[in-house]
């Protein structure tokens, strides 16, 4: 009886996890919700990042996100993932991300030197999640 | 929300010159390095990274990097416990971090060499160096010997002593 009731509560927090990424309609607006916090709110960093738009991200999937980016009118733009190069070679892997929507425009995939929440240099994945996404975010 | 611009005056020892500088007394009493990035920041860079200033200027740090932070920290053992690249009679300085346009302001009256770097950054080079004074003048303190902190491959991208006092300002590349 005891490990049915265990099997069921983890299946309900799996669950519930799952659907905090995938949720699409939860996270289409600005704010996102429980359990992501404003990038800006909680690091020295522009409420507004050229290029990324304002972020949100869940800080317990940090330093991979998924990061949700909004552009100025509040509007899910983007998914960034951020994942550190050294990470990588030493064979960590980022498996399994969360995507602020399904879909998905365009992808771009740059080096990125590092900055306040991801020190180490790292890769920036950006998945647009409409063919305007881009501009929106520019500036 | 804007930070209110930050000024800290460092008090140096010894003997204020002002004369007698070889090349680079610059005229000004506030000079500016900016902070910059490119625009996806792959790179991140101080400008100018090497200055000579006579002893007594103000050097102004400001972010001009739309998409990131960052500060001017020098290297000390009361900051972060790094070994001291400036003058012993110098006092250490950290800008924290400055968002895009935020300034911070620190005085330099000891003569000799100041290193500092970006806390966020250093580990992909971005680093400084202001020269203050030149050898010879009274109370003179030339460049911290290399002691492994910080690594080799940060002390490689400061420009020379020599460089910056011929030079006065020596911007990197990408600005």
């Amino acid at each position: 009886m005891k490990s049915a009731f265990i099997l069921s509560a983890a299946a309900l927090i799996f669950s519930a996890s799952n659907a905090l990424a995938h949720d699409e309609q939860a996270l289409q607006v600005s704010p996102p919700g429980a359990p992501y916090i404003q990038v800006s709110d909680a690091l020295p960093l522009p409420e507004f990042i050229p290029g990324l738009g304002t972020l949100f991200v869940d800080p317990a999937s940090l330093p991979a996100g998924p990061f949700l980016a909004y552009d100025h009118d509040g509007r899910l733009s983007a998914t960034i993932y951020m994942t550190p190069l050294e990470d990588l070679q030493n064979g960590t892997s980022f498996d399994d991300l969360g995507v602020g929507s399904h879909t998905v425009s365009s992808v771009d995939i740059y080096y990125n030197a590092g900055h306040p929440g991801v020190d180490k240099p790292h890769a920036h994945v950006v998945l647009f999640h409409d063919e305007d996404a881009k501009s929106r975010l520019a500036e | 929300m804007i930070r209110a611009r930050r000024r800290f005056l460092m008090v140096g020892g010894g003997v204020i010159a002002t004369l007698g500088f070889p090349r680079a007394p610059r005229a000004a009493q506030v000079e500016t390095v900016e902070m910059k990035g490119t625009a996806r920041g792959e790179h991140v860079w101080f400008a100018p990274t090497g200055l000579a200033v006579s002893p007594g200027t103000t050097v102004r740090f400001i972010n001009r990097d739309p998409g990131n932070s960052h500060t001017a920290t020098a290297y000390h053992p009361d900051i972060f416990d790094r070994q001291r690249r400036i003058p012993a009679g110098a006092a250490p300085w950290d800008s924290g971090f400055l968002l895009p346009n935020e300034s911070f302001e620190v005085t330099l009256t000891a003569p000799g060499v100041y290193d500092y770097y970006c806390l966020p950054h250093e580990m992909v080079g971005m680093a400084g160096r202001v020269v203050v004074g030149h050898p010879g003048i009274p109370g003179w303190e030339g460049p911290a010997r290399n002691s492994g902190d910080p690594g080799s491959d940060v002390l490689a991208g400061l420009p020379s002593v020599e460089e910056i006092i011929a030079q006065g300002r020596i911007v990197g590349e990408g600005t």
